[in-house]
């Protein structure tokens, strides 16, 4: 029998023992193939894609017209907000705040018209009793929010304003319509008294829309420049006014002998006449509450599904769970050897570093790969999370993960001298990998140089190529799948390295 | 001849020792400073039994280590089946069989299981389980194969532990303490085993803090404190610990002073003899087998009608506590 052949039984009776061992612990088995899929299948049930809603208490003067405002706009900020009321005392409120009978206090700004008129901005102060940053980044975005519907309204209001402006602008447009005509038939006529009656009379008009139009013009402008539907001209309104004006001082400063000039002047009077009512007509047609919040955002996806929050979650979930499974197992392995003192045994046998470790990566990566073939069977027909790529695809990266936390764990298990010591050290890749994944929170969230600790980490190429593959059926990123072999490659090395050490030098 | 000590020669092994299996020279091992084993020298000869008895503690484990190539001497050498043990290959170690001193197979494995583990350690072959059988029907547990190691008794795992050591055949077996813990009808039985090994050419060294059972061994080392005090055969350490043979002289009636101070003026006779009664005295002497006629002999000529002459053999727990004593004392 040759040497190659007897090395090959040597690694086959650690895969056989670490088989053996595994099966006798069927609670161990069975709760690392339900555990994750209940607690996936649990938190699909009870997660709610909403942020709770805050009992919000006001404090104003209770008989104030911002008092009156926030009543009536108390339903603006949807299910965000719960109303509490509205008091005068301020020490009360946060009283109330601090015994947690209301989550929110919102105090006005005291002297808000007078700090406008000085050219600041009034500020609305929001007090809360939270310690959750991303709860306190949440009020900091509803205070945003509200401010901004607040904001609205004083706009909104002015909006109305100017709609009801344009009406009694159109009149006046309409008068220097009408005397732009008489004027003409005057002109041609030769009745000069009659021409500069009418004449005096178009100035009058001109000057009234010149003083009423302002605000009007404004909001119309600002509009068609947002839009961008101005052709290149910074204020069309105003500009049309302006020729208004002027057409209508060359006018009255022209040589009534002229008779040709002060007709073309007349045109040109009555065409920005009529541009300038048509402009006021549009701007009476639009409902002040697009003119103030003239946008609107819709997100639409162009991914292939778009998956619930549990499906998100659900290709992470099985790379962590895999990871810890392969780092726990393996860490644990080479320490209980040396514990129980099998290692003396291996020393005096024929047994290598190589066939040890061999023996026990096979064993493991099976074993992985039978709870990943569970896992990922219950997930996807017992969660219905998509499945939109390929299946190899999926097993290959999955057996990526496992052979490098493998590395992991067995490199932990060389150095550990106790059990407790190897699970403390898988502990902390556990935590370093809820953290620093990708799992939570977005790995762009990280600055460049953390995010060398995700690189480390099997389960942060396990989540993103998982979710590829699952998720939008897409084909491996083969450079990280690259990667994540090479970190396991290097792992299994020094893991030999170590093992040899071990197993093979004497004390 | 075998030392324990250049100083004491001893006259019942043939010296120098030309086929032996294992040679250490002045071992010593040092752990942290605290010497475990200090200079110890001995041979084993090939298909024999080296006992190395002594109490716990004493340096015996620490020995079989030095000698498996689990570790290394901090001073002197060791040469193992003409090798150093910590360069051996893989097909030289697959020539070695070791059993140590604590059970150290898989709880969770079943009895079959941690025997099958044990012999695929070895490289053998696939059609092993003829070998396992016996090897669990020689130590009595064929019937318990199923059952978790777990789930045994001490005794049990310590035959366990002896056939995962021998299922693979070994030509040179380390036994550490094999007999801890086993009734005595197995014991027995261990020790028919060891022989028949040792009749089919194997070599053993094996330890144990069971005294007595150095009569079952060829050679006998007997350490202390971690110095290796002797090694001879079994009756040359009886003869090394009393200065010689012993004989129980009885008469029909008492003896009196002057026959006792005649007796001792014997030339064969050694000063260490003792009164056991009044009608009997425990005489050392140089060999039992010449003393004996010389002292029936003697009793004639003194018109003492003798009872009985017969050489006494003492229990090596005694032997072991004449042999330590001078240590004890010393240090």
């Amino acid at each position: 029998m040759g040497n190659f052949f007897r090395g090959m039984i040597r690694a086959s009776s650690f895969f056989r023992k670490e088989i053996f061992e595994i099966l006798r612990q069927p609670r161990l088995v069975a709760t690392l193939v339900l555990g994750p899929f209940l607690i996936l299948f649990i938190f699909g049930i009870g997660y709610r894609n909403q942020a709770r809603a805050l009992r919000t208490l006001f404090v104003t003067q209770p008989n104030s017209t911002l008092a009156q405002d926030i009543q009536q706009n108390k339903q603006s900020m949807g299910s965000w907000l719960i109303y509490a009321g509205v008091t005068g005392d301020q020490k009360e409120a946060l009283d109330r705040l601090n015994r947690g009978q209301i989550d929110l206090v919102i105090v006005e700004p005291g002297d808000a018209y007078n700090t406008i008129k000085n050219n600041q901005q009034a500020i609305f102060t929001l007090y809360h009793h939270e310690i959750d940053p991303a709860r306190v980044s949440f009020i900091d975005y509803f205070g945003q929010v509200y401010v901004n519907a607040l904001n609205q309204l004083v706009l909104r209001s002015f909006a109305v304003q100017g709609q009801k402006d344009a009406v009694n602008l159109h009149t006046s447009l309409q008068e220097a319509h009408q005397n732009v005509s008489a004027m003409r038939q005057a002109v041609q006529s030769g009745d000069e008294t009659l021409a500069q009656q009418k004449q005096q009379g178009l100035s009058s008009n001109v000057d009234a829309v010149s003083q009423a139009v302002g605000a009007s013009l404004g909001l119309l402008d600002g509009m068609q420049q947002t839009k961008g539907v101005n052709g290149g001209n910074a204020d069309p309104a105003q500009s049309t006014l302006t020729d208004l004006r002027q057409n209508t001082n060359q006018l009255n400063n022209s040589n009534s002998a002229d008779k040709a000039e002060r007709l073309a002047r007349l045109d040109k009077i009555d065409k920005d006449i009529t541009d300038l009512d048509g402009q006021l007509a549009e701007f009476q047609s639009i409902a002040p509450s697009i003119i103030v919040s003239p946008f609107h955002s819709e997100t639409k996806s162009v991914a292939n599904v778009q998956p619930s929050i549990s499906d998100f979650f659900a290709p992470a979930v099985l790379a962590l769970l895999l990871q810890h499974l392969a780092v726990t197992f393996a860490a644990l392995s080479i320490v209980r050897e040396r514990n129980v003192g099998t290692m003396e045994l291996f020393r005096v046998s024929p047994l290598s570093a190589a066939e040890a470790l061999f023996g026990k990566y096979i064993s493991y990566m099976l074993f992985g790969g039978v709870i990943a073939a569970i896992l990922s069977a219950l997930l996807a027909f017992g969660l219905h999370v998509p499945m939109l790529g390929n299946w190899w695809y999926f097993a290959l990266v999955i057996a990526a993960v496992l052979f490098t936390s493998l590395g992991i764990g067995f490199a932990i298990s060389i150095v550990s001298q106790t059990d407790s010591q190897a699970v403390q050290y898988s502990m902390i890749i556990l935590l370093a990998s809820v953290f620093f994944s990708g799992f939570i929170m977005s790995l762009d969230m990280l600055l460049p140089p953390v995010r060398v600790i995700s690189w480390l980490l099997p389960t942060t190429y396990g989540t993103l190529l998982l979710r590829d593959i699952a998720l939008r059926g897409a084909d491996p990123n083969w450079l990280l799948l690259g990667g994540l072999a090479a970190i396991g490659l290097v792992l299994m090395l020094i893991s030999w390295r170590l093992m040899r050490r071990l197993i093979s030098s004497s004390q | 001849m075998t030392l324990a000590s250049p100083s004491e020669p001893s006259q019942l092994i043939p010296d120098p020792i030309k086929d032996s299996v294992i040679s250490a020279k002045h071992l010593t091992k040092k752990f942290a400073g605290e010497t475990a084993v200090q200079d110890v020298s001995f041979d084993v000869p090939r298909s024999s039994i080296f006992g190395f008895i002594g109490p716990s503690g004493s340096g015996k484990t620490t020995t079989i280590r030095l000698l498996t190539g689990v570790y290394t001497p901090t001073d002197g050498q060791v040469i193992v089946l003409d090798r150093n043990p910590a360069q051996f290959s893989q097909n030289e170690r697959a020539h070695l069989g070791y059993m140590p001193q604590l059970f150290v197979l898989y709880p969770n494995l079943t009895v079959w299981e941690n025997l099958n583990f044990a012999a695929s350690l070895y490289g053998m072959g696939l059609f092993r389980g003829k070998r396992l059988k016996g090897a669990l029907r020689f130590v009595e547990l064929y019937e318990h194969r199923w059952k978790l190691a777990r789930n045994i008794s001490g005794g049990m795992l310590r035959r366990l532990s002896l056939a995962a050591t021998l299922v693979h055949d070994p030509q040179l077996i380390f036994l550490d303490e094999p007999t801890a813990g086993i009734d005595p009808v197995l014991r027995r039985k261990f020790w028919d085993h060891f022989r028949e090994l040792k009749n089919q050419g194997r070599t053993i060294f094996v330890t144990t803090q069971y005294v007595s059972e150095a009569d079952n061994c060829d050679l006998v080392g007997v350490q202390n404190n971690g110095k290796l005090l002797l090694v001879d055969t079994p009756r040359g350490l009886r003869h090394h610990a009393y200065g010689g043979d012993m004989v129980d002289f009885r008469t029909a009636q008492p003896f009196d002073f002057q026959a006792e101070n005649m007796l001792r003026s014997l030339p064969f006779v050694r000063a260490k003899t003792v009164r056991t009664g009044s009608d009997s005295m425990r005489i050392i002497v140089d060999r039992a087998s010449t003393a004996t006629p010389e002292l029936m002999e003697w009793a004639q000529q003194q018109n003492i009608r003798v009872k009985a002459v017969e050489e006494y053999t003492p229990s090596f727990e005694d032997v072991f506590v004449e042999l330590v004593r001078p240590e004890v004392s010393n240090g």
